[in-house]
């Protein structure tokens, strides 16, 4: 292969700007990223399945994670399921700014359901992150 | 029991989102979803048996 077919064949395709907006939304708010490259169903599948998740982890009294629970080195460990938490975008910064869900008092852990809960929590962030990555390959042209 | 059908819950939330995103066609996606669903099922009871037997 000559270097200018190599050069041909290497070159990628640049991301559309509108593809960062929809990955940016599909975060912000679970679904839309879908609802924006007219996707509706999978937008009401995938989205609902995130609005779902999070709520039925409030229901069962489950606990998100931010940096203001641990104490010196502890405190870093509170980053990897405060990152799967804040997946969920704006449900996650509401309850946040509203101090709903993160009680760590031993009340609320003592239900049978708070592990359950946390869990659906973390995942309804992780899941959200895969429903954008789905939402932003779409917008880039990469999958139908 | 509950914990049964939470885990089953979690199993088919998961199972959706994964089958939805891979493969092409309906039909894929379908037997993808349904098998991620399975895998989730049988892994974790596996996991739950053989966790029963370690004393902790």
């Amino acid at each position: 292969m000559v270097k200018s077919e190599r050069l041909q064949v290497e070159r990628v395709e640049p991301t559309p700007g509108a593809a960062w907006l929809v990955g940016i939304a599909a975060w912000f708010l679970p679904g839309s990223g879908h609802l924006m490259v007219k996707k509706w169903g999978r937008a009401a599948l995938m989205g609902g399945v995130v609005w779902f998740c999070f709520f039925i982890g409030l229901a069962m009294g489950g606990h998100m994670f931010d940096l203001s629970t641990g104490q010196g080195s502890s405190a870093l460990l509170q980053v990897p399921p405060m990152i799967a938490d804040l997946g969920s975008g704006v449900l996650y910064i509401v309850c946040w700014l509203i101090g709903y869900g993160f009680a760590d008092d031993p009340a609320q852990a003592a239900r049978a359901t708070y592990e359950y809960g946390t869990t659906f929590l973390l995942i309804a962030g992780l899941l959200n992150y895969l429903t954008m990555l789905d939402a932003f390959d779409m917008a880039a042209g990469r999958h139908s | 029991m509950r914990h049964f059908l939470v885990m089953c819950l979690f199993a088919a939330m998961a199972s959706v989102v994964f089958g939805a995103m891979a493969k092409d066609t309906p039909r894929e996606r379908w037997l993808y979803g349904l098998k991620v669903f399975a895998q989730f099922i049988v892994i974790g009871l596996a996991l739950a048996w053989l966790l029963y037997f370690i004393p902790w």
